[in-house]
């Protein structure tokens, strides 16, 4: 029986683990530990966090008021990242919702290949209402009604790291129980001197992976180049921007989640490319391949440590929650540490692939940290998938995919790659019918932008600029 | 760098229910430009066990945009809710596999999990009453479901059965109108290129020669291309799947009623099947040859028939497994020629549909790059161990006292993916679904529990929950599923009314 469980780091993750537990876990005792130093727990990618468009349902479902989040964290709102610097000259932009529409069950990015065909040039992001509105500066919530365009979005949220970790906190209501000094023989010593035990232990401690540190380390170096990073905070007037940009420059990208009041940056560069710079955070992407050992599950980048160049590190983190609440009570020699390690090695693994997409697929030509990432071999499970997408624009999926086959196709199409043929059904429907499918994806669209109000104006609305 | 060029020719060889789905779907090619001839000859009876579906064939039905009625009537086709299992458990058991769903899940918490408990405690009924596809077959009655997320009847899921030889036919209709054209003959042999042995065209008896660019395998348990040309090779799933001979017959409809479900009854050495159609009802007994000789096996499948037979049995031989590459060169193999699972779970036909899926959505070029064939093997591979684990599960979770063969199967290794979802399901009810997988958590927890396998606990989320509130929410929910089972017609009467059979198909 599990009747204790302790939780280790005052982070961002130890307390979204808290969260979690305490609520669908009212009859055990859970406790946190606090760490020191500046909160590391989901990565050190910058005093800021970026969302994917499911954490605003884990934040309702866990109780938490999004508005009060937002105002204690100066968040704002995300429609997607744009890219620069990725694809060589041209910039794209991943967003959240879907792009074009489908039409005679022939998938939109056919179509748009049979038009390239022709000779017409098509961008998928012009036939992405969030991709528009994002460009435009606009923001407003999505509509619930399936049948409205403005349905066909979701949003993120950027938040600081410090006023997420608070908000948290005090949703769950508990007190860190003392400061961490060790961990031996399953106990944790706190720096008052004092014991504690737990049935089972959470490492929210980030990469220094204060308990689960000995169970191994997996890196992913030889295809993620970029070994150091620098956090950074530029303080800023005026209207955030509703996205968040990734920006490669000569030796790795610049991460900025806009805020209120500021931006929140993170410089990822490789140090075999770049002098050191000051402050650079040394870290090795990879992943724990046995999470869950014994009585300790390391959670958020004590587990998987991979940049974040779409706000995956959250996903990662409420999925792992909830795998491992759907899995608790575990007995000891029972297969549920196994099959957790299973399910979260493999999502850990098409994350990794994601990421490496972005290198792989890159058009910086000449300059060696990219030029090495173009034509070093990358796992066969993403070789399989740029194959196949090249070959015949689809996209295989594997278990445990965190993004779907549109996400994958908004960056590789946005990096540049054509697949060589497109759908033989696209074939079969009549250009001028195409034409008409696609002028009307756009205006409506661009109906519903104008419409729209700007971000400033939703934010100022929900009282959260001036 | 120009682009081989695309397919122009496609030859689909044999015309069975596999033959005439895919040039149903092909079809849809033809406006581009693309012959799709289908070579069948009448001489070569087609094997009509696929009779019972499941939802999915909805799915391409519609994508063809059939009009159901219309399909049911000229294929004397009827609904079907989900399975009755006899004697599968245990000698005297009874359980059934519905499509749909159990109940609702309340507050996030999986309504199995709720059941588990309240069980457990004498405060739950069975699952079975629980959910409204299963009552609705119990009670004999049917009723389309509805879209509105808000009803009941939204929880409901429904296929067909139906006569494969009448679907061929409708389908073959429907492929000729739209430009396949169909050449009657036998196929003398296989030519193949010199430089890469792919199959440069099929020759007739009569020395007619049929050149093609793609090559569609459906000639059932014959393999005539992918084997007897290509020579792919075949993995054995028989230590698992031990059933090696089916006897199947028709027989009389017993009465006016019309059962909404199939059945399958576990006799010593396999079991037998009965697939209601408008006008009479398919019986076949699956057996083990090791078991029981060739005669016992038809005489207990006469002796358990409930109407008159209506021809004399015959017999069928195969063995459970798959072609090692079902897409092999430029070829591709749809059906029984591409692996053989026994129709417990009524997969045949879907493997087919899912075959031509994959065929539509990864169509080669002519430079045949490995990428797309490599792609349609490994999907394919996934979905045929899938659903082997789903039918390894009825035989391996057996309390039988009889006969040999469930002494066999209960001890032996099972697959270790299957082996995997037994531990977690055994312990607390756990269950986690696989990409694409093709049968839904709530058709693995109505096997597993109808089997025999009940978790050792719930989900702790349960013990959160007032239970008082729990067991009212859980009978309101069994009162109103029972009452929109009751309020629906007999299903024998919704098709008098909505789908009566005709035979100018």
């Amino acid at each position: 029986m599990i009747a204790r469980i302790g939780i280790v780091g005052t982070g961002v993750a130890g307390w979204m683990a808290a969260l979690a537990l305490t609520r669908a876990l009212p009859r055990t005792e859970v406790f946190i530990i606090a760490t020191e130093g500046p909160d590391h727990s989901l990565g050190p990618f910058g005093p800021a966090e970026a969302s994917l468009p499911d954490f605003p349902y884990w934040l309702a479902d866990h109780g938490v008021d999004e508005r009060e989040l937002l105002h204690a964290a100066h968040g704002s709102f995300s429609l997607g990242t744009a890219c620069s610097g990725w694809a060589g000259e041209v910039d794209w932009f991943l967003p959240f919702g879907t792009i074009g529409a489908p039409l005679a069950t022939t998938a939109f990015h056919q179509l748009a290949a049979r038009l390239r065909a022709i000779g017409q040039p098509v961008r998928l992001a012009d036939f992405s209402l969030a991709a528009i509105a994002a460009a435009s500066g606009r923001f407003v919530r999505p509509s619930e009604d399936p049948r409205s365009i403005l349905s066909s979005y979701g949003y993120g949220l950027h938040l600081d790291r410090a006023g997420l970790a608070e908000t948290l906190r005090a949703a769950t209501g508990l007190r860190p129980l003392g400061s961490f000094r060790a961990f031996a023989d399953d106990e944790v010593e706190l720096q008052d001197g004092s014991r504690l035990t737990a049935d089972l232990w959470l490492d929210c401690s980030g990469p220094a992976a204060l308990l689960a540190g000995d169970s191994g380390w997996e890196s992913w170096a030889e295809w993620l180049p970029c070994n150091r990073v620098v956090e950074n905070w530029n303080p800023a007037e005026g209207i955030p921007p509703p996205y968040c940009h990734a920006g490669a420059f000569e030796a790795g990208w610049q991460r900025t989640v806009p805020l209120v009041g500021g931006q929140s940056g993170a410089l990822f560069y490789s140090s075999a490319h770049l002098p050191e710079q000051p402050n650079a955070i040394p870290i090795v992407q990879g992943h724990r391949p046995r999470a869950w050992t014994g009585k300790v599950i390391a959670l958020g980048a004590a587990a998987a440590l991979v940049e974040p160049l779409h706000g995956w590190n959250l996903a990662f983190l409420q999925n792992a929650l909830a795998r491992l609440l759907a899995l608790l009570p575990a007995a000891p020699s029972g297969p549920e540490p196994a099959e957790y390690n299973r399910l979260t090695a493999e999502e850990a693994d098409r994350v990794r692939d994601f990421a490496i997409l972005h290198y792989k697929t890159n058009g910086r030509a000449g300059e060696p940290l990219w030029d090495h990432a173009r034509t070093a071999p990358v796992p066969e499970t993403l070789q399989h998938k740029l194959d196949l997408y090249a070959s015949r624009g689809r996209v295989p999926l594997y278990d445990g995919e965190l993004f779907e086959a549109e996400d994958w196709i908004a960056v590789l199409d946005g990096q540049g790659i054509r697949p060589r043929r497109h759908d033989a059904l696209a074939d079969a429907i009549p250009e001028e019918a195409l034409a008409q499918h696609f002028g009307r994806i756009r205006s409506l669209i661009l109906d519903a932008v104008r419409a729209m109000p700007h971000h400033g104006a939703t934010l100022r609305a929900e009282g959260l600029i001036a | 760098m120009t682009a081989p060029a695309p397919i122009r020719q496609i030859v689909i060889v044999g015309g069975g229910t596999a033959g005439w789905m895919a040039a149903a779907a092909l079809s849809r090619l033809v406006p581009t430009g693309v012959s799709v001839t289908l070579v069948e000859s009448e001489q070569i009876s087609t094997v009509g066990v696929g009779e019972a579906t499941i939802p999915p064939i909805r799915n391409f039905n519609a994508l063809l945009g059939l009009d159901e009625n219309d399909f049911l009537a000229k294929t004397q086709g009827t609904i079907k809710l989900g399975i009755e299992f006899l004697d599968w458990t245990r000698e005297g058991h009874r359980y059934v596999h519905p499509f749909g769903e159990f109940g609702f899940d309340i507050e996030g918490v999986k309504f199995h999990q709720i059941w588990r408990k309240l069980h457990e405690e004498g405060r739950a009924r069975e699952i079975d009453d629980y959910n409204v596809c299963a009552l609705a077959m119990t009670a004999g009655r049917y009723q389309p479901p509805v879209q509105d997320p808000g009803s009941i009847l939204s929880r409901m899921a429904y296929a067909y059965q139906f006569d494969a030889s009448l679907y061929a036919r409708y389908l073959r209709t429907y492929a000729e109108e739209r430009g396949v054209v169909r050449i009657e003959g036998k196929v003398a042999h296989v030519p193949l290129r010199a430089t890469d042995g792919f199959i440069e065209a099929v020759v007739l008896e009569g020395d007619r020669r049929i050149e093609g660019e793609l090559f569609v395998d459906c000639t059932g348990f014959r393999a005539l291309l992918i084997e007897q040309a290509l020579h792919t090779g075949w993995e054995s799933w028989s230590h698992w799947l031990q059933c090696d001979r089916a006897v199947a017959v028709t027989s009389a409809s017993p009465g006016p009623e019309i059962t909404p479900f199939t059945r399958s009854t576990a006799h010593k050495a396999g079991w037998q099947w009965r697939i209601p159609l408008q006008h009479r009802v398919g019986n076949g007994h699956v057996y083990c040859s090791a078991d029981i000789s060739d005669d016992e096996a038809r005489e207990t499948l006469l002796a358990n028939l409930d109407g008159a037979p209506l021809r004399d049995p015959f017999i069928l031989k195969f063995e459970a497994g798959r072609r090692k590459r079902a897409w092999e060169k430029n070829c591709i193999a749809l059906g029984l020629s591409s692996g053989f699972l026994e129709p417990l779970e009524s997969t045949s036909i879907h493997m087919i549909q899912a075959g031509i899926h994959k065929l539509m959505a990864l169509l080669p070029d002519t430079g045949f790059s490995p990428v797309e064939r490599d792609e349609f093997n490994r999907l394919t591979d996934t979905q045929m161990e899938q659903v082997r684990d789903f039918i390894i599960l009825h035989y391996h979770a057996n309390e039988r006292r009889d006969g040999d063969l469930w002494r066999r199967v209960r001890e032996m290794a099972i697959p270790e993916s299957l082996e995997r979802k037994l531990a977690l399901f055994r312990g607390r009810g756990r269950f986690f679904r696989y990409e694409d997988e093709l049968f839904a958590e709530s058709s693995w927890i109505a096997v597993l529990l109808g089997q025999g396998v009940i978790p050792a606990g719930w989900d702790p989320l349960v013990d959160g929950l007032d239970e008082d509130k729990l067991a009212t929410s859980l009978s309101r929910i069994h009162e109103m599923f029972a009452r929109a089972a009751r309020a629906m017609p007999r299903h024998e009467e919704w098709l008098a009314r909505n789908a009566p059979a005709r035979n100018d198909a």
